[in-house]
């Protein structure tokens, strides 16, 4: 009991240096000041100093030097949603991919194999969607 | 670990047999010879022939009981395709994908029978929900079937937002995922920098909000909201699936999870605040009881009806957590094969049917008397009628509850409301046998259909005269 | 900096991500609001695994230090995957909603009751 106490308390201490205090984000928030007062200062400065010319041109949005018509809010074919959705599956999947590499020596090839394994899975669904035709885009 | 890899390999098997294999009607014979290998597979395991050997770290524990009940789970599954495959067939255009996504359920299944570790639970939890959201809302012409998945979808990720909040909690407090190290930890001075009663404070919010979101899970009031409008939005077949096999898994997470909190004493001695987790589940399983069976004796759809039912089904199925000793483990497989068997064999009538109303069925016994036959049989073993597998269920049910000593005034209760229910199952077969009308059916049944129904009634009676034989499986 | 901190602002979040689901009436907002319920989570397990010395103490000495916790961690990368499938399939649903009601407002949800 004693010596589990003893370790307790030792790796309290030995944790809580190693996460240090709210003293340690000091720089932290010097800097996310400095970041804040800089835009407001930049957006403020040029607010302030620039010339003022209001004209039906000038307000309007700029689309490249296209004439721009009708809202943002029409329907979109929903092929684009689709591809969207198959983004989101495939991209957030690559997440794995992080602690293998934190990891990538010690791990070996064993590690590999199963992170073959794991991308084989991958390319099995990618199959699925290409061969159903999910990512043909003309009709 | 042999159903969970082979559920799974099955089911990208029969994804690619969709690109590959124009016949639509051949996709439900490759599930069926699927869930025959799959089943074959669990059984090897249970005689000690694993295939895979892969070191989970403890994530996963096999033991007999989680095997047993794979083993139910999924030979009701293949009952299941054999009587209904056609009815699967007939929901939508993408054929193979509903038997795929049905395979995926029964590997979130195997997960949750074998989970040992917070993480596996969550996503066993999750792998056996979104391919039921999916499924909820293949009818997609629906209206009906939309608002089902949607509502559905939106009340189970909010369930699973609870879990998660609780695994985090526990975690805070125990430092660990394993359920072992969860139960046995007791709250020290000074984790993370908190006094022991804080501690104990989030471990217990941890348990309740985990309890919560599994109670969503198998529909216990009052957590019951979204199911009638669930079970009666979705296509019926897959009703059939959700309110049965799906609903037994969550009740074998729930004991898994539950084992080692209840078998000590009711108040937690060791904590310093602690919940009465006999008592509570005591009152969700009155609540449960009374919403289920109450309201379900107003519904004028069987379709609807049922779903209530099966809320007052979940009510006895708590029982076994309530107990939680031998008595309860063997009821609660007895009852998940009565109660599966029954309310398959019923939905599988049901979907038969033109009109889901107790109207609808006026008069089936002229009609068609084999369905009605079966039907009948259905229905009383889902009331516990002696001779019938259902009448043991409620039977081992009852008597874990007894054996506990405590709470007698709860299975009176049971058995008051058990007798309520016999009313709306008889309403049925009062429609079937004693009123005048020609119940109307999509399409006259085929003989095979007839036959797999005459079996499964034997099945159903076989158990309820002899109850011991499931067991003695168990045991083997 | 001590736990209680991160304990109260994911408490914080997880509440107003409870509420918005209970009050909010278009199915993409109360997507956002259980999307916000789970990044709470991930933040309290991250704070944990962060802050973890019991685990270190009760489990052997020879755990390396560094590892500590770090199976929280790990959750959170499951709750990111799990989530981003939910979402999809979620999405998914959504649209085919809209397509035949022309609407998001779970108001609209209205056909099955008795």
């Amino acid at each position: 009991m004693q010596l589990i106490n003893a370790l307790l308390q030792a790796n309290t201490t030995a944790v809580a240096t190693a996460t240090g205090t709210a003293a340690d984000y000091f720089p932290i928030g010097i800097q996310l000041l400095f970041a804040i007062g800089f835009v407001a200062v930049m957006i403020g400065g040029s607010h302030l100093l620039g010339p003022k010319r209001r004209t039906a041109d000038k307000l309007e949005n700029f689309t490249s030097g296209i004439e721009s018509h009708g809202t943002a809010r029409q329907p979109m074919a929903i092929k684009y949603f689709l591809v969207a959705i198959l983004f989101v599956l495939f991209d957030v999947e690559v997440i794995f991919f992080y602690p293998y590499a934190v990891n990538f020596r010690d791990l070996g090839w064993q590690g590999f194999g199963e992170v073959l394994l794991f991308v084989s899975f991958f390319l099995i669904g990618f199959i699925y969607i290409i061969k159903k035709g999910a990512l043909i885009w003309e009709d | 670990m042999n159903a969970i890899i082979l559920s799974v390999i099955i089911g990208v098997v029969m994804m690619f047999c969709s690109v590959f294999v124009p016949n639509k009607n051949s996709y439900r014979h490759i599930a069926s010879i699927g869930l025959v290998l799959l089943l074959a597979g669990n059984i090897a395991e249970m005689h000690g022939f694993s295939l895979f050997h892969i070191n989970t770290k403890g994530m996963l524990s096999y033991d007999n009981f989680g095997l047993f009940f794979n083993t139910i789970a999924i030979a009701s599954t293949l009952i299941y395709v054999l009587l209904s495959g056609r009815d699967i067939q007939k929901i939508g255009t993408y054929v193979a994908e509903y038997f795929v996504l049905i395979f995926f359920v029964l590997c979130g299944i195997a997960i949750l029978s074998s989970y040992n570790n917070l993480l596996m639970l969550f996503l066993g939890i999750e792998i056996l929900s979104i391919p039921l959201y999916i499924l909820t809302g293949s009818d997609k012409r629906n209206m009906m079937s939309n608002e089902a998945a949607l509502k559905y979808l939106l009340m189970g990720s909010f369930s699973t937002g609870l879990m998660l909040m609780g695994i985090a909690l526990i975690y805070g407090a125990t430092g660990s995922f394993n359920i072992e190290v969860i139960h046995a930890a007791s709250p020290q001075q000074g984790a993370n920098g908190m006094s022991e009663l804080s501690v104990s404070f989030l471990e217990i919010m941890g348990m309740l909000l985990l309890m919560v979101s599994i109670g969503f899970k198998v529909s216990a009031a009052p957590f019951h909201f979204w199911t009638p409008d669930v079970y009666d939005g979705a296509p019926a077949v897959i009703t059939s699936f959700m309110a049965t096999i799906v609903k037994v898994a969550g009740f074998i997470a729930f004991i898994k999870l539950f084992d080692a909190r209840m078998l000590g004493t009711s108040v937690e001695t060791n904590k310093l605040i602690g919940v009465d987790w006999k008592l509570l589940f005591a009152i969700i399983i009155i609540c449960t009881l009374l919403v289920g069976n109450v309201t379900a004796v107003f519904q004028q759809s069987v379709k609807r009806m049922l779903a209530y039912s099966s809320i007052a089904q979940a009510g006895f199925m708590l029982f076994a957590l309530f107990s939680m000793n031998d008595v309860a483990k063997e009821g609660i497989l007895v009852y998940s094969v009565a109660y599966s068997l029954a309310t398959i064999g019923i939905f599988a009538i049901l979907v038969k049917m033109k009109d889901f109303t107790f109207e609808g069925y006026n008069g089936l016994g002229k009609t068609q008397p084999v369905l009605a036959f079966t039907n009948t049989i259905f229905l009383l073993s889902l009331a516990g009628i002696p001779l019938t597998a259902g009448f043991f269920a409620k039977f081992f049910m009852l008597e874990s509850a007894i054996k506990t000593g405590t709470y007698l005034w709860l299975v009176i209760a049971a058995v008051v409301f058990a007798a309520i229910s016999v009313y709306y199952y008889f309403r049925v077969i009062q429609a079937m046998y004693f009123k005048a009308g020609d119940a109307a059916v999509v399409e006259a049944p085929t003989m095979s259909f007839k036959i797999g129904l005459l079996l499964l009634a034997a099945i159903i009676i076989y158990f309820g005269i002899f109850p011991q034989a499931l067991l003695s499986w168990f045991y083997f | 900096m001590p736990i209680q901190y991160y304990i109260a602002l994911s408490a914080t979040l997880f509440c107003i991500g409870i509420v918005g689901v209970l009050t909010r009436r278009n199915a993409i907002v109360i997507f956002m609001c259980i999307e916000l319920m789970l990044n709470a989570v991930n933040l309290l397990l991250v704070a944990f695994s962060k802050m973890q010395p019991v685990a270190a103490a009760t489990n052997t000495a020879a755990r390396n230090a560094a590892n500590v916790g770090i199976d929280g961690q790990i959750f959170v990368f499951f709750i990111m995957v799990v989530a981003a499938a939910e979402v999809s399939v979620g999405l998914a649903i959504i649209v085919m909603m809209y397509r035949n009601t022309h609407s998001v407002d779970v108001n609209f949800l209205n056909r099955l009751k008795n």
